[in-house]
Formats: structure tokens, C-alpha cells, sequence
């Protein structure tokens, strides 16, 4: 395992530790669309930044690693539902963390538990990232409106209006990453992991298969991204060649 | 009225400037009309460095007013086609102002198109399955130096293409027809489809080596079901649908046992 040192900058729900993760959320939205688009706001290296500033980057990998292969499908071509993965990953992984439990089981005392936990935080992040979707398109549509107000510069040829309404955009989508950042992390830490320990034991189970079952997925949907026909060759080549090298060679 | 404005030069400094802002082309993406005004707050440091005239001003906003879209990471081939353009215009291009609208439109369609299935179908995949590769090896490091990689590259893409569009003017068109662009669209979409199989290849060798108690082939029958799933129904289902997908997969697998 590479090491990677963590920086600790989030302690828990104190004010600056929620700053801090508000900033990294508002940053990754931005990131998402509005600005630059370096992809970091993608659920395995979100995951993994937020595990980092909180201490904990092995937390990171392991929410964000399944998340990551089951989101792997969606693409910004021929499909209208946009999510907000980004920061559903950094409420779960900051959440999940202020909470005071770890998700990576192979280091974990109670690793069945973990996996069941893991499931369970997977699947509020997945819920979270549902419920960014009406706020991003309430932001597009609030983004409509301040584009209509150019409409006055065609009129009167003031160039620093448009300069103002596009920096109200992107501080528009700051602020929303920002806000459900901060709220999504309340939310997992104050209400949906403290649910977990009231949930019956087949539905623990049942998590804790979960997360196994993801990766699964995402190369199902890759597949068919693909098209089966073209890609079986290549994605057959590199299965088979990978575990065996894994199973024989290494 | 054109001759009121002599031609600037794309210099450093205008370029770094355009460079900027082109980066944040989808900031103000509206559902009416796109990147339009994210296209005219891109443009606009070529306009500031001009004579003020507010005619002028006025037919340059309704220029960049109306529907755009096109892809962000090829973007710049198309701005600094278009300052190519406004400068042609400004040194009394009689032509110039129908021909900028012209250009707009089919090249950012054309870019749009290239776009998607170089970066979003072709490399997006790539990278996404490569830093889950890394992932399950453990190397968190190597997640982020990866996307560290990529965010580079496509930086210095963007600057330099905004350079290439300018010098190249209309000629631009040329570059599109380039077949290299298929090339490595192909390339990176065959390395993603690899790189997919390496992925669960890796996965599947990791469940059997694993300590996970499977007793009932559960896990197994579960991976299996999860893969062939997505090929089965075809619908392209979001990520999170599927979360919910695979939560009644594995209390079922979970009943069943």
C-alpha cells in the first residue's frame, strides 16, 4: 500500500472542520461542470481527498472504490439525470468519519461489521447523490434567468454586467456544493449512521453483501457502454489476463 | 464602422486571459441556451483590449448571444478561431460578421461530436477504470496523480489548441478532418474496454483469494448476476438507481440462502 500522509485537517463537527468541508464540496462542484473539470470531483478521488484532509485516506478508498466502478456509467452523453456524486462522497466519507468509525475493513477489528456499514453508507451516499439532482437542475434553471438579464447588454452594450451575471453563476454553483456539502454531512452523521444500529440483522447482512455486489455492475454497465459485440474481445483479454497473472504469477 | 477598431494581436497576455476564462466556458450553463453566455465571458478579454464604441459593443454581445454548446476540453480550438475571426472583422472584413456566426455554429458542433467521443465515451471511461485498477492494488497515491496527470493534460490541451485556433483561423476545419482524431478515439476506447476486463479481472481473483466467508458461492452468483445485469435490461440505468438495484439483489441472494 502507498503511503499517503494524512492531513487531519477535520477533527469533526466544529465549525471550521464543516468549513473546510464545505470548501472541498464547493470546490468539487464547481470542478464538476462550471470550472476547469479536472475530474477530481470524480467519487474515487473526491473520496480519497476527503479521507485525506480527515485523517483517514483508506476510508476514502473503500467508499470510494465502489461507488466510483457503479457511477462509472454515467456520462454526460445521451442521458439527462446528473447527480451530485461529489458531494454525496464527501458527506459520506467526512460524515462517516466524524462519526468515529473507519470503513475499510481489511484494518478493521470487526470486519463483517464493517462491511455492513459500508453498505449502509454507500447506499445514503447513493440517496444523497439522488437528491443533488433537483438542486443542480433549480441551479441550471437559476442560471436561465440570469442569462435572460444579459438580454439588457444587447441594448445598451455593458460589457460588465455579463462579467457579473457569469460570476454569480459560478459562485451560485460554489455556494450550492458548498451548503450540501455542510447539510449532507449533518445529515449522515446526525441521522443516517446512527440508523444503522437499529436496522434488523437481515438487512445488516444484506449490506454488507452490498458493496461486493457493486463493482460487478459497474463493469456490466461498461459493457454495455461499450457494446457488447465490439468490446468481448478486449474486456475478455484483460479479465482473463489479469487474474490469472493474479491467481498464477504474482 | 469596422475600420474604428485596429486588429490586436494575440499576445501572451490576451492568451493567458482567454485561457482563464475558457476554463470556466460551462459556468453559467443554462438549459435555453447552453454555454452562450459563458462563451460571450469568454470572448471578452479580446473586446476590452479595443476602443470603446458601444454600438459596437452592443452587435458584439448579440453575436455571442444566442444557442451554443460544444465541448469544453475542445473549446478552445473554436475561441481562438473566433478572435481570429473578430480581429478579421475589425480590419474591415465586410464578410466577417456572417461568417463568424457560420463558424460558431458548425465548428462547435463538429467539436461537440469529437468531444464526446473522445473525452467522454473515450478517455473519461480509460481513466476512471485505470484509477479503480489502482484503487484496488491499494495505491492511493497513484488515484490522484493519475487524475494529477490528466488534468494536466488537458490544461496544456487547452492552451495550446487556443493558440493553434487562432493561428489557423477558418483553416481549423482542416484540422477536423484530421483521421487521427479516430485514431485515438478508438485507441482510448479500446484501453478503457481493456482496462474495464483488468478491473474485474483483478476483482474476481481478489473475491476468490479473499477471506470474505462465501460458503454459499454467494458472492460469486452476486458478481456474476451484477455483471450481466446491466448487459441483460439495457435501459442505462444512473449509478445511484443501480445502488438501489443491486440493495434488493443482495437481500434477495441474502432470503435465498
Amino acid at each position: 500500500m502507498s503511503g499517503l500522509v494524512p492531513l487531519a485537517l477535520v477533527s469533526g463537527t466544529d465549525l471550521p472542520s464543516l468549513a473546510i468541508i464545505g470548501l472541498l464540496a464547493g470546490l468539487l462542484a464547481l470542478d464538476d461542470t462550471a470550472l476547469a473539470q479536472t475530474w477530481f470531483g470524480q467519487p474515487l478521488p473526491a473520496a480519497v481527498l476527503t479521507g485525506y484532509l480527515c485523517g483517514d485516506p483508506w476510508t476514502g478508498l473503500a467508499l470510494g472504490l465502489p461507488l466510483q466502478l457503479v457511477l462509472a456509467g454515467n456520462l454526460p452523453v445521451g442521458q439527462t439525470f446528473t447527480g451530485d456524486p461529489a458531494s454525496a462522497t464527501v458527506a459520506a466519507v467526512a460524515g462517516t468519519l466524524a462519526w468515529g468509525h473507519g470503513l475499510f475493513p481489511v484494518m478493521a477489528e470487526d470486519p463483517d461489521a464493517t462491511w455492513q456499514l459500508l453498505g449502509w453508507v454507500i447506499l445514503g451516499a447513493g440517496l444523497l447523490s439522488l437528491l443533488g439532482h433537483p438542486l443542480i437542475q433549480t441551479e441550471r434553471r437559476f442560471n436561465g434567468l440570469l442569462m435572460l438579464q444579459g438580454h439588457r447588454s444587447l441594448r445598451d452594450g455593458r460589457l460588465d454586467r455579463i462579467d457579473r451575471l457569469h460570476l454569480r453563476c459560478l459562485v451560485t454553483s460554489f455556494a450550492r456544493g458548498f451548503l450540501s456539502g455542510i447539510l449532507f454531512v449533518l445529515f449522515m452523521l446526525l441521522a443516517w449512521n446512527p440508523l444503522f444500529q437499529h436496522l434488523p440483522v437481515f438487512i445488516r447482512n444484506a449490506l454488507g453483501t452490498l458493496p461486493l455486489l457493486l463493482p460487478g455492475l459497474g463493469v456490466g454497465t461498461m459493457v454495455d457502454r461499450y457494446g457488447l459485440r465490439s468490446c468481448w474481445p478486449w474486456v475478455t483479454s484483460g479479465l482473463i489476463g489479469t487474474f490469472l497473472a493474479v491467481r498464477y504469477v504474482f | 464602422m469596422s475600420s474604428d477598431r485596429p486588429p490586436v494581436r494575440l499576445t501572451r497576455r490576451l492568451q493567458a486571459a482567454l485561457f482563464l476564462r475558457s476554463l470556466s466556458l460551462q459556468g453559467s450553463w443554462n438549459p435555453e441556451r447552453m454555454q452562450n453566455l459563458g462563451l460571450l465571458w469568454c470572448v471578452l478579454p479580446w473586446l476590452s483590449r479595443q476602443k470603446r464604441n458601444v454600438n459596437l459593443d452592443r452587435l458584439f454581445c448579440r453575436r455571442y448571444f444566442g444557442y451554443f454548446n460544444t465541448n469544453p476540453y475542445l473549446a478552445n480550438f473554436l475561441i481562438g478561431g473566433l478572435v481570429r475571426l473578430e480581429e478579421d472583422l475589425a480590419a474591415d472584413d465586410p464578410a466577417g460578421r456572417e461568417r463568424i456566426g457560420t463558424f460558431r455554429d458548425s465548428l462547435g458542433r463538429a467539436l461537440a461530436s469529437l468531444g464526446d467521443q473522445l473525452f467522454w465515451l473515450g478517455l473519461r471511461p480509460t481513466l476512471v477504470m485505470a484509477i479503480c485498477l489502482a484503487g484496488l492494488l491499494g495505491q492511493v497515491t497513484v488515484v490522484l496523480t493519475l487524475v494529477g496527470i490528466f488534468a494536466a493534460g488537458q490544461l496544456l490541451l487547452r492552451w495550446f489548441s487556443l493558440r493553434q485556433g487562432y493561428d489557423l483561423g477558418m483553416d481549423i476545419v482542416d484540422l477536423l478532418f484530421d483521421t487521427r482524431w479516430h485514431a485515438w478515439i478508438l485507441r482510448a476506447k479500446r484501453a478503457g474496454m481493456v482496462l474495464t476486463g483488468m478491473v474485474a479481472g483483478l476483482y474476481l481473483a481478489q473475491v476468490a483469494d479473499s477471506g470474505v466467508v462465501d460458503e454459499h458461492g454467494l458472492l460469486w452468483l452476486g458478481t456474476l448476476l451484477g455483471m450481466g445485469l446491466p448487459v441483460i435490461l439495457r435501459k442505462r440505468l444512473p449509478g445511484e438507481i443501480l445502488i438501489l438495484v443491486a440493495l434488493v439483489l443482495a437481500v434477495l441472494l441474502t432470503f435465498a440462502i
